[in-house]
């Protein structure tokens, strides 16, 4: 048994349809009619103890719905779900003894109380031992660069310090499970280091298990090694970063600078599959240009082999390899480009 | 040592009282615009008592001591318990209170009771400033009416509370909370005694508020603590605040349950 499992998870919300204007509003009150909107469409999910993945998706795919029905707010309208031998709904209060969550668009402190007393207060809620709060607290604050805004309100914090605070108030009680709703949502870098950081030792220290979603690709690569994707409310990949990267992001592009341009250079990949030889500046003048990318699939040929064509004819001064950055497939996933068929066979193949 | 199940909404108490100090100023300007109104009904009764020296069994001096205690009861459980409260609901925040290991209705009156606190306090205050430089007053003298004064205050409040409570509820089925708070408290005070006594209501009025729970809120304190009604009739009055508050409790957790179900199952 898996520490969290769902079972064909779905959840359907009841939307009002009103029709537009004052009309509308009144027909409203007597004729109510409803839609009914599939956020979550069967959703099979299977997480161990201490892993940490990542779950993307477009907006509105349904990613918080899925943290809300583990969490135990939102009841499922259909499948099973399970989290660390409970159901989260049924057994809330007990489940949240046991969860930690950080909804990233909501905070958890108090407004008008100093940080440090509304940790205090979630010791209390959640019984955490006194000695252990300290310990905990003590570690929290140093990780997180906590010092200078523990005695502050939350109301005066900055939008990265109450993410951070908010980040030590649902850990604190040492939760095994965390699930995380956009953490790092419109924090400045070093602020976003700061909080992978955080989640990567108490992953590492405490064997923390993290649920989390993202728009930001650094998360994702630096945290998590598993990647499930979804989309309109059903999973279109679960599998390793790697393999998702090496089955959808096979192309490379090498730049490379020459000490004297190669006219027709294209001739010199001439037998190689799928090149495509691209020359940077303006190109009333290519041949003069000393600036060239080549993109290739890595699976098909090397970047040595086109380097060492290319250094058949001339100097290479100066070169470097890009590979697609993960927001470039999750964006093809979005825009519907990638065959999900396909992806969802990658993802078995890893599962 | 106090239980740690107990000791969560203890705290709960504590940070509540720490919160409502920080909005000390707007509250003790908040407490000044009802004293001044405090102050428009004495002069409005001192007009009426003119040339009578007592209305409907009410002398001009127990007048004024309903005045104060009224002043009193109405203070305690303030806009501000109430508006945390539907707040909650309305942005959807009770979500956040859904993930930690609380109980929702026992929360929010450990919350209540913390701002109690301090609201009580301020409003003895500006009671004690009151009584000493502009009225006669006449409050309970023997310690038998004291305690049970003292007692009925204690259940007023709880009373109060699970009316505020059931109404903020209605707020999960609503849009907005003004129109409830408006209905809520115009009923409340009319019912309750807290506009005119109700000895001064006709009688079909009077019997209606009788066998309501509003009465409780303030009638029931303030006919105690003006000694009007005393011994087993007090002891009745004090009786049917708790079985009002047991059964409203209960409802409250009934409707709870309800309105959980509406965001769980149907989001909002
Ligand atoms: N309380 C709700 N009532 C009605 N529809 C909702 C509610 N919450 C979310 N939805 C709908 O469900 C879908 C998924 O939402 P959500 O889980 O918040 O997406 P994500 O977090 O992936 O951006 C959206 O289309 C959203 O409009
Ligand atoms: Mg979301």
């Amino acid at each position: 048994m898996s520490l969290i499992e769902t079972k064909g998870l779905q959840k359907v919300f009841r939307q009002a349809v009103k029709d537009p204007g004052l009309a509308g509003a009144v027909k409203h009150l007597f004729t109510q009619r409803y839609r009914d909107k599939y956020a979550v469409e069967g959703i099979d999910l299977k997480i161990e103890e201490g892993e940490t993945v990542a779950y993307v998706g477009p907006n509105g795919a349904g990613k918080s719905t899925t943290i809300k029905m583990l969490s135990g707010v939102l009841v499922p309208s259909g499948g099973e779900i399970i989290v660390d031998g409970r159901v989260p709904y049924k057994q809330r209060m007990e489940n949240a003894q046991r969860i930690g969550a950080v909804f990233g668009q909501r905070t958890q402190l108090w407004w008008d109380i100093p940080v440090r007393e509304s940790l205090s207060l979630l010791r209390d809620i959640y019984q955490v031992p006194t000695d252990r709060f300290k310990k905990n607290l003590d570690v929290f604050t140093e990780l997180l660069g906590m010092d200078s805004f523990l005695h502050l309100s939350a109301r005066k914090l900055s939008l990265g310090q109450r993410m951070r605070a908010d980040l030590a108030a649902a850990l604190l009680h040492d939760p095994k499970i965390v699930y995380l709703d956009e953490p790092t949502i419109g924090l400045d870098v070093a602020v976003k280091h700061r909080i992978r950081d955080f989640i990567k030792e108490m992953n590492r220290s405490k064997g923390t298990t993290m649920l989390l979603t993202t728009h930001d690709l650094g998360d994702i690569e630096d945290l998590c090694e598993r990647l499930v994707i979804i989309d309109q409310g059903r999973i279109i990949y679960d599998g390793k970063l790697q393999e998702v990267k090496d089955e959808f992001a096979r192309e490379r592009t090498i730049h490379m600078q020459l000490s004297s341009p190669i006219p027709d250079a294209e001739e010199l990949f001439r037998g190689l599959p799928e090149i495509q030889v691209k020359r940077s500046g303006d190109s009333l003048e290519a041949s003069s240009d000393t600036d060239l990318s080549i993109r290739f699939d890595r699976f098909r040929c090397t970047a040595s082999d086109i380097v060492k064509r290319v250094m058949s004819r001339g100097e290479v001064v100066d070169f470097r390899i890009d590979e697609p950055s993960i927001e470039e497939i999750i964006r093809r996933v979005y825009d519907g480009k990638l065959d999900s068929a396909a992806l969802s066979a990658a993802g078995k193949g890893s599962a | 040592m106090i239980a740690p199940a107990f000791k969560k909404y203890v705290s709960l108490a504590r940070c509540s009282m720490q919160n409502t100090l920080a909005y000390r100023l707007s509250f003790i300007l908040n407490f000044l615009a009802s004293f001044i109104g405090l102050i428009a009904m004495y002069c409005l009764w001192q007009a009426i008592y003119t040339g009578q020296d007592q209305l409907s069994g009410f002398t001009w001096s127990q007048m004024q001591a309903y005045l104060l205690v009224t002043f009193f009861v109405n203070s305690m459980l303030s806009y501000y318990s109430e508006s945390s409260i539907t707040s909650k609901i309305i942005d959807g925040s009770v979500m956040m209170d859904l993930l930690r290991p609380i109980q929702f209705q026992k929360a929010r009156l450990a919350e209540t009771l913390g701002s109690c606190v301090l609201e009580g306090l301020l409003s003895c205050i500006l009671i004690g400033l009151a009584a000493i430089f502009t009225f006669g007053i006449s409050l309970p003298h023997d310690a038998g009416t004291l305690l049970l004064f003292a007692f009925s205050i204690v259940s007023s409040i709880l009373l109060k509370f699970s009316i505020v409570y059931l109404s903020a509820l209605l707020c999960f089925w609503t849009t907005s909370s003004f129109g409830i708070y408006w209905a809520r408290t115009s009923i409340t005070n009319l019912l309750s005694g807290a506009l005119v006594p109700l000895a001064f209501f006709p009688g079909w009025l009077q019997s209606t508020a009788m066998v309501l729970p509003f009465q409780g809120i303030v009638n029931t304190p303030v006919t105690i603590g003006l000694g009007m009604t005393a011994g087993t009739d007090a002891l009745q009055l004090i009786a049917i605040q708790w079985v009002w508050i047991v059964l409203l409790w209960l409802l409250g957790k009934w409707m709870w349950s309800r309105a959980v179900r509406q965001i769980t199952i149907h989001g909002g």
